[in-house]
């Protein structure tokens, strides 16, 4: 059984036509049939579109057509992205007898002119509303560096694809950290970008004033080249900024040598497990930097991110709540119902705290240009533990997931979170945060860690069939 | 002085004035998640903002740059 070559080598391959998309293709797709029994990641496979797709593709580079910088790239999308002539659930079962969507979303789009081939839909937690990925209607994703322990999310199915090497590339979003704490948890790069940066055109938001679209990959350049490719403005999500594309490919090794780094100290440096501060550590060490940066009023931000999440997010589902909470997952439901009681003066307030957060940001980033903080505060834990002992404090442990994203997502700033090369068997990842619009200076700083040994996607679950790369 | 908040007796009247039906089975975790909400709320609502800070129609993350 092979393993998913890289996005760049398998595009360079099929553009050069050492291979074939139809083969890449079918090969993504027996990885997936062998593998995602166990894992749980997939929740359709479109074999019949990729195949077709693939198949075009051959012909068009066999009449000396350009098949595209992403050319035969086998792609999935967590199932809260239209698909054309499917129904986009969200994890939901209430959404099955939606209409299937009419085309696919913008992003979904944007990969596919740029010659990917998209092969599925992938699980996460009900409307997005979760950080671990157990779905009572469609399972728990597993996490492929141990079956028993969750994937992360609510983009678990997705990272847990790109972990175990079924496909190179996969799209997630993120209103929390539901990119960021599922990469982590499995050992993938994942790209939380500046809010309003990519089109959420054509997904099923969460919490809409909080939610962006990004990419999982295995190394930073295939995250880089996944991450240009989606990149452009779009009339149809009223966020989206306009704004020209920044590419983040060309500058990707220029070094980090201009770039004012510093650890996250206080809020960031506490709340977790000593390893997730460790891994830190041993990044920031690596890059050579000691400095220490406090962000101001992290506690708040969380909290405030709480309140707008669960407001937008019951709103939106209001009529189902309405006339059929009872088909809503036992695991989000009362925490869908109980924000669509939450007293208006503290969305207002939430929304009004998060203008003051940002500029106390601004002020930060004058100062500092990359800051490091843990993804989360723990590895993957067992599938089904309710609550986690933490310096003597049980907290929720799905919940508590969450404790260093929220705070970072809720100023809107590009994150990118990456696995620390580790000594133990489970995946802990770091976040490499910029100012807005700054994605540039988070890759070059995760391309600078990954090019000295400290950064790396491990290899997918031991003892399985893998050769080749 | 306000009354000590009791989202026992909250939650069921705010779902009746929203109109918002609670299955008697959910009403405990309702109620749990709720209190969760009123917790977090408690130190954002106490944090003191200006009048004139004002929140954006659509958020943008650089806002803050302005000036």
């Amino acid at each position: 059984m092979s393993i998913a070559i890289g996005l760049r080598a398998t595009a360079a391959a099929v553009r050069a036509g050492e291979r074939t998309a139809v083969a890449v293709v079918q090969e993504a797709l027996t990885r997936i049939a062998a593998r995602d029994g166990a894992i749980n990641a997939f929740t359709t496979v479109t074999a019949e579109r990729a195949l077709a797709a693939a198949a075009t593709m051959d012909a068009r580079r066999a009449a000396g057509r350009d098949p595209g910088p992403l050319a035969g790239v086998p792609f999935a999308v967590k199932n809260l992205y239209d698909i054309a002539t499917l129904a986009t659930v969200a994890g939901s079962r209430t959404d099955r007898d939606r209409a299937p969507a009419s085309r696919d979303a913008a992003l979904v789009r944007r990969l596919v002119q740029n010659g990917a081939v998209l092969v599925g839909a992938l699980n996460m937690d009900e409307y997005a509303y979760g950080f671990s990925t157990e779905n009572t209607h469609y399972g728990a994703t597993r996490n492929p560096h141990d079956l028993g322990r969750i994937a992360g999310g609510s983009s678990g199915g997705a990272a847990a694809a790109v972990a175990a090497s079924l496909v190179p590339l996969a799209l997630g979003s993120d209103t929390n950290g539901s990119i960021r704490v599922p990469a982590a948890l499995c050992g993938v790069f994942g790209l939380r970008p500046t809010f309003g940066r990519l089109s959420r055109a054509g997904m099923r938001l969460f919490a809409a004033s909080l939610d962006v679209g990004g990419p999982f990959a295995r190394s930073v350049e295939d995250l880089a080249i996944a991450y240009d490719a989606l990149q452009g403005t779009d009339p149809d999500d009223p966020a989206c900024a306009i704004r020209r594309p920044e590419p983040v490919t060309p500058t990707l090794r220029e070094g980090i040598g201009d770039i004012h780094i510093a650890v996250a100290t206080g809020y960031f440096s506490n709340q977790g497990a000593p390893e997730v501060f460790a891994a830190v550590e041993r990044v920031a060490e690596v890059l050579g930097t000691s400095q220490r940066i406090e962000v101001p009023g992290a506690g708040l931000a969380r909290a405030a991110a709480m309140l707008v999440t669960s407001v937008e997010g019951a709103e939106l589902h209001l009529p189902d709540l309405m006339t059929r909470a009872g088909e809503f997952d036992p695991m989000t439901r009362a925490r869908f119902l109980a924000g669509a009681l939450v007293p208006g003066a503290w969305y207002s307030h939430a929304q009004r705290l998060r203008r003051w957060y940002c500029q106390e940001l601004t002020k930060l980033f004058s100062n500092v240009d990359v800051i490091l903080t843990p993804a989360t505060p723990y590895p993957a834990f067992p599938i089904g533990l309710a609550s986690i002992e933490l310096g003597g404090q049980q907290l929720p442990a799905a919940g508590h997931l969450g404790v260093f994203t929220q705070p970072l997502s809720f100023a809107g700033l590009p994150t990118l979170a990456a696995p620390v090369v580790q000594t133990g068997s489970l995946p802990l990842g770091v976040q490499i945060v910029a100012a807005p619009w700054r994605e540039d200076l988070a890759f070059r700083v995760a391309a600078a860690a990954e090019a000295l040994g400290v950064l790396a996607s491990p290899s997918p679950i031991a003892g399985q069939d893998i050769v080749g790369c | 002085v306000a009354e000590p908040f009791d989202p026992a007796l909250y939650v069921p009247q705010a779902a009746a004035a929203l109109g918002l039906p609670l299955a008697p089975e959910d009403l405990g975790d309702v109620i749990s998640a709720f209190a969760v909400l009123a917790r977090v709320a408690g130190p954002v609502m106490a944090f003191p903002l200006p009048e004139e800070l004002i929140a954006a129609g659509v958020f943008v993350p650089d806002e803050g740059a302005a000036g």
